[in-house]
């Protein structure tokens, strides 16, 4: 019975050992691959900073505008260029026109006739037209 | 466990010993299992690398722009005892960090102990050190201070020294929040880069096309009281600690005063509006000139035999502005240049601000010339306060670098009345007085041109000017001021051989107008009458 005992304890204990050395090795395998983390991590956040600091030099105004001086034919006065949405027209607001436009319809161009000899070229007149719209009405 | 009966006692007794011994070391193992498992308990991390944090927070602009930076840098170190060919040491050295070959063979050579090869070494500057495989090296890790826009906001941002403690501008002035910020929270200033940028470009044309000694110029937020830049001229590059020549880190829009001549008239003006002791069109008598005592007041040219007020204001005539000043007096016009902040030091983030220079003895004579702008000296940053609150509506606003949407809620100085007239005034002056060059279609620019003679060996140099333009916009609900000075202008054929405020500094103030308004957000009036009939 001792001897069972004795064997099934020293078994034991040799399995809780390998067990433990295990445990141990994975922890200091992760603590080894933690500080490499962490290394990158200050690695990456310096690279970053870096890389922040120096789109910032590349992007200012001065920078980009030689450089579209030198390859763009852009103005260099922009005002007259720019507005504001709130400066369109409303979407909402009625068109004065609406039923004529929404009723109208496009009358395909007809031929204009070939002035003859005969008769002399007049000037077009104000209005003249070579489409139309037409009033369907409602 | 149990001995057998027929054991002897001492068999017995070991057979107990390392049963105990047996369960004392389970159960060590268990209670570690169970703290390892179920509490968490791992391995101490003294060794792990910590994460370093820059010393000082960010500084960006109002829209995020970065402005100023800690960036990772190291610090070589060598021992010359530790290298085994000094002068082939100096040399790979010397190639990998840029520092000066000469100079290190004359460090190495005296084998001392420690030296410092080179400061502030860039990550890859590093790499290529290491990548040499010296022995007797050491880094030290730290961070430096880079300003990646360079000269444009020098003046205004300022430096820090060697140990990253801010020596001048903001890096000084804002040292507790800048150094105390810890969450890596960066610290918000009110400047806007694009804004910056125009004002540097346009203040370094008329620098270079009126061959000035100095320039300088604001941009306020006349509610808010930001300032969206300011710059000074001649600058400095923050990112090298050396001044190249004519380089000068002088803040002349904070640190100097200045008698500014007839922008002044502006509150000459005001003071008059505020008490009602002149009407716009009251003719006021102009002639030859005003002789007040034993001097006499002239004008910059000839304006005619009378003017209207209003006109006085608009042609800037130093007779009718000293006449009308006289009707108040000198017991008005200080305790009111007092109370829009022109007499006491101005409170703001930067620590560089010049104390106003007035007389001690404060008479007639002296609230004549005063009215027109000498015999008072004020920083410029200063005067434009001061001016903010005559457009304003009348609240008196305190300049700040930092970003502040609100409208400040600031000391009533003038009524609403008041400052609507000066308004109309000031656009009197671009419309049909001397500021016509400061005009820009579509934008109602107001404002007020200053030529001040400066004082040389006791009495005032007539070829020596300060030439300047105070121009708002939009006037009929302002918003932005924009102030520029010009230190020594010399005409031009551009200028028509004048160097007056406006002839110089007011078509420089209507350019950086064209070009920030769209940039501010303001409609062009034009544009916005076609679009809405």
């Amino acid at each position: 019975m001792i001897r069972t005992l004795n064997l099934a304890f020293i078994v034991m204990t040799g399995l809780v050992c390998l067990g433990l050395y295990r445990i141990a090795e994975e922890a200091r395998v992760a603590a080894a691959d933690l500080k490499v983390t962490r290394a990158a991590i200050v690695r990456e956040n310096d690279a970053l900073t870096v890389l922040g600091a120096e789109w910032a030099r590349l992007t200012q105004p001065g920078r980009i505008q030689a450089l579209v001086g030198r390859h763009l034919e852009l103005s260099d006065k922009p005002e007259a260029q720019l507005s504001s949405l709130t400066q369109l027209p409303s979407k909402n607001a009625p068109l004065a026109a609406e039923g004529e436009i929404r009723n109208a319809k496009a009358v395909v161009p007809q031929p204009l006739p070939q002035p003859s000899a005969q008769a002399p070229m007049q000037p077009a007149q104000s209005g003249d037209s070579s489409f139309a719209l037409i009033h369907t009405g409602t | 466990m149990k001995a057998r009966p027929g054991a002897p006692l001492i068999v017995r007794s070991r057979i107990a010993l390392a049963a105990l011994f047996c369960a004392t070391a389970f159960s060590i193992v268990a209670a570690r299992l169970v703290d390892v498992m179920v509490f968490g308990a791992g391995p101490r991390t003294a060794g792990a690398a910590s994460i370093a944090h820059p010393m000082r927070a960010d500084l960006v602009d109002r829209n995020g722009v970065l402005i100023a930076r800690d960036l990772p840098v190291s610090d070589l170190y060598a021992m010359p005892a530790a290298l085994w060919d000094a002068n082939e040491a100096a040399h790979e050295l010397a190639d990998a960090t840029g520092a000066d070959e000469a100079h290190l063979k004359a460090l190495f050579a005296p084998k001392r102990g420690y030296i410092l090869v080179q400061r502030g070494l860039t990550p890859d500057r590093r790499d290529a050190v290491m990548r040499l495989g010296l022995p007797g090296l050491n880094f030290e890790d730290g961070y430096k201070r880079f300003y990646p826009s360079g000269r444009i906001v020098a003046h205004a941002v300022g430096q820090v020294d060697t140990d990253d403690h801010g020596v001048s501008g903001l890096e000084l002035g804002l040292e507790s929040s800048v150094r105390g910020s810890r969450d890596a929270a960066p610290i918000v200033l009110s400047l806007d880069m694009r804004i910056q940028y125009v004002l540097e470009h346009a203040i370094e044309e008329a620098a270079h096309d009126f061959r000035t000694k100095a320039a300088g110029g604001i941009v306020l937020n006349v509610r808010t009281g930001e300032v969206l830049a300011l710059a000074s001229m001649p600058d400095y590059e923050p990112n090298s600690r050396r001044l190249e020549p004519g380089d000068s880190i002088r803040n002349r829009m904070t640190q100097d005063v200045y008698e500014l001549g007839s922008i002044f008239k502006i509150f000459a003006f005001t003071l008059a509006v505020e008490e009602k002791s002149v009407r716009l069109d009251e003719p006021i008598n102009i002639g030859n000139g005003l002789k007040l005592g034993h001097y006499l007041i002239h004008d910059f040219e000839r304006l005619g035999p009378t003017l209207s007020a209003a006109m006085v204001f608009a042609q800037s005539s130093n007779i009718g502005t000293a006449q009308i000043e006289m009707r108040t007096g000198p017991t008005k016009q200080k305790p009111f240049l007092r109370k829009m902040g022109l007499l006491e030091p101005l409170k703001t983030e930067l620590p560089e601000v010049a104390a106003p220079l007035y007389p001690r003895h404060w008479e007639d004579v002296e609230a004549a010339t005063i009215a027109y702008g000498h015999g008072i000296s004020v920083n410029p940053l200063g005067f434009t306060a001061a001016a903010a609150a005559v457009v304003n509506g009348g609240t008196l606003i305190q300049p700040t670098f930092l970003k502040h949407d609100e409208v400040q809620s600031g000391e009533r100085v003038i009524s609403e009345d008041t400052s609507r007239t000066m308004r109309e005034l000031m656009r009197l002056v671009v419309t049909d007085g001397t500021g016509t060059k400061a005009d820009v279609q579509g934008y109602d620019v107001g404002g007020k041109t200053g030529t001040a003679e400066k004082a040389e060996n006791g009495s005032y140099a007539h070829h020596l000017l300060i030439s300047s333009f105070c121009g708002v916009f939009p006037i009929h609900d302002p918003k932005y001021l924009v102030f520029m000075m010009l230190d020594e202008p010399h005409g031009n054929r551009q200028s028509g051989g004048f160097a007056t405020g406006g002839a110089t500094a007011a078509p420089a103030v209507g350019r950086v107008i064209a070009r920030i308004a769209p940039l501010l957000g303001v409609h062009r009036n034009d544009i916005f009458a076609a679009a809405n009939p």
